[in-house]
């Protein structure tokens, strides 16, 4: 029998798989909505561009939806604004994305880490927002950070296509571009340890759709492994899409986890990942959270405990426009399920 | 202690309000001794919001012909009639503050064909469709827009009569009629709007995005 734990103890505890008083709720990428923009006070795209909206509307997750973790940095362009790429803020109803189309590098020699990255606002509104909330909430729950990884900058700085192209043409190029393009990650990443982050996301997007597992391992496993030996404090890897392929490869790297998508089941993901790495996730977002009803976030949230996955939370950030109602879900169903197994501790 | 409430389903969204400073406005679900009600609610505390939260719970009241009891609204007959209470709601926050001062007629002129079409209620909650000019083209018209009140407002086919809808309440409901028809005329464009909005918001992987 584990004592009652705090927020932070519990996700802390998770991630390292060690025992829990109960399944923690964990967002490791966003849970941000347009409602609780407006409970907040803090409406895109200020809460991600300012401090003080950015921590106000991460904060909610854990006070109003009741989630044992707060996550900041919504977005995922933050560094990438930081180093020129053109952004498209966008309003309130909609993520700021990366022009994608309007690349900034073209080749390895023109990868180059501006020497104010950390000071600019973009960068250091979120290390800011890491020590507000730091100091808000102490020890109480878990603040996790988020630092983008080079493939996906590979995409933000010389496109999606350019960038794919380059891997299959010449892989000792694409090598130099995401070795240069690492220390932006590892850079970000200490900032935000030293700002006061629990844990740190890191979404490196090759995606199920686009990169094999094969190319995961050629790539991207022995940076990850670098990763996690550089980055002092527990890693949650984030990549979309059906990812079964290479979580044998992620296993290998010594992140503490995985945030994986609802296209992988969980009894499947877990016989891969054999206890090596925790995994995270992975309620459905566009149908599941964004169109359904908190009985079927019930159902998924109870597939994933059943399987045994560490830490429950969406698999991605959730659409802006979910339910609160459907978010609060999640948490409700992780407790409904330990007291419907209570006897079978 | 948290400040959201538990209003029930959220059943509709307006991310924006093109009227009142961008604030976010939901349509909420409770059904009370067995009766849906519905609640416009904004979780804006801007000085304002309440108001504008008010007037438009007052437009959906008249635009809809909802009977109000404190602030949550209802049908006469009881029935949820869900769809059509989405497009109450959606039409009421498009409509400019103090705009509205009745619901809308049962007539219209079709834009399309230059027809005036104009419904009638025939009782037990069956409407009938006209329109006026050349019978060439007429039948189809007046059954695309029987299948867009179908399609608004879940209204269903009257078996052998394809100039009719009904409501499976088997009640009147004259403002909420007049409230769809000239949507109805329209479908496709309603479809398209519902399609873009269901894509806003949604985070998409680098590799997906344009």
């Amino acid at each position: 029998m584990v004592a009652t734990m705090t927020s932070r103890e519990r996700v802390l505890a998770a991630l390292a798989r060690e025992p829990v008083d109960r399944t923690p709720s964990c967002n490791p990428t966003s849970v941000a909505t347009v409602e609780l923009m407006d409970l907040a006070r803090a409406p895109f795209p200020e809460a991600c561009r300012l401090a003080e909206p950015m921590a106000r509307l991460a904060a909610t997750g854990y006070t109003e939806l009741g989630f044992d973790t707060i996550m900041p940095v919504f977005s995922i362009i933050q560094e990438s604004s930081a180093l020129g790429c053109k952004i498209q803020w966008e309003q309130k109803d909609n993520w700021p994305t990366v022009r994608m189309r309007e690349p900034i590098w073209e080749k390895h020699e023109d990868v180059r880490i501006p020497d104010g990255l950390l000071n600019h606002p973009d960068v250091k509104c979120v290390t800011d927002a890491i020590r507000i909330l730091r100091r808000e909430f102490g020890n109480e729950v878990a603040i996790i950070g988020k630092t983008m990884g080079p493939w996906s900058l590979g995409y933000h700085c010389f496109g999606v296509e350019p960038f794919l192209l380059l891997s299959l043409d010449d892989p000792g190029k694409t090598k130099l571009c995401l070795d240069k393009m690492k220390e932006i990650t590892v850079r970000f990443g200490l900032a935000q340890i030293e700002a006061g982050a629990d844990a740190l996301t890191l979404p490196d997007h090759a995606t199920g759709d686009l990169v094999s597992g094969e190319y995961y391992a050629r790539y991207l496993r022995d940076l990850h492994i670098e990763f996690a030996e550089r980055l002092p404090v527990p890693i949650i890897l984030h990549i979309c899409g059906r990812t079964v392929d290479r979580m044998e490869f992620i296993a290998q790297t010594g992140m503490a986890a995985f945030h994986y998508d609802s296209k992988n089941d969980p009894a499947e993901s877990m016989a891969v990942v054999k206890n090596r790495i925790s995994l995270v996730g992975n309620i459905n977002n566009p149908e599941t959270l964004f169109s359904r009803g908190p009985e079927q976030v019930k159902a998924e949230v109870y597939k994933n405990m059943d399987a045994g996955v560490q830490l429950i939370g969406p698999e991605c950030a959730v659409p802006l426009q979910t339910s609160i109602e459907n978010l609060k879900a999640i948490p409700e169903a992780i407790r409904s399920w330990h007291k419907e197994h209570a006897g079978n501790n | 202690m948290g400040l959201t409430r538990d209003m029930g389903r959220r059943v509709e969204l307006v991310s924006m309000d093109p009227h009142f400073h961008d604030i976010t406005l939901g349509l909420y679900r409770q059904d009370h001794n067995g009766r849906p009600q519905y609640l416009v609610y904004t979780y804006s505390g801007l000085p304002g919001a309440i108001e504008r939260r008010e007037t438009i719970t007052q437009i959906a009241q008249i635009l809809g012909g909802t009977d109000r009891f404190s602030d949550w609204l209802q049908f006469s007959c009881g029935s949820a009639h869900q769809t059509a209470a989405r497009r109450l709601f959606l039409e009421s926050c498009k409509q400019a503050p103090a705009a509205v001062s009745s619901a809308r007629p049962l007539g219209i002129l079709d834009k399309k064909t230059g027809r005036n079409i104009v419904v009638s209620n025939v009782g037990g909650g069956v409407y009938q469709i006209a329109a006026d000019g050349p019978e060439e083209g007429k039948a189809a018209r007046i059954d695309a827009i029987a299948n867009g009140l179908k399609k608004l407002g879940e209204l269903t086919a009257v078996p052998e009569h394809p100039d009719q809808v009904a409501f499976p309440c088997g009640q009147s409901h004259d403002a909420l009629v007049g409230l769809l028809l000239p949507r109805a005329l329209n479908v496709r464009a309603i479809l398209r709007e519902e399609e873009e909005a269901g894509t806003r918001g949604l985070l998409v992987a680098p590799s997906q995005q344009k």
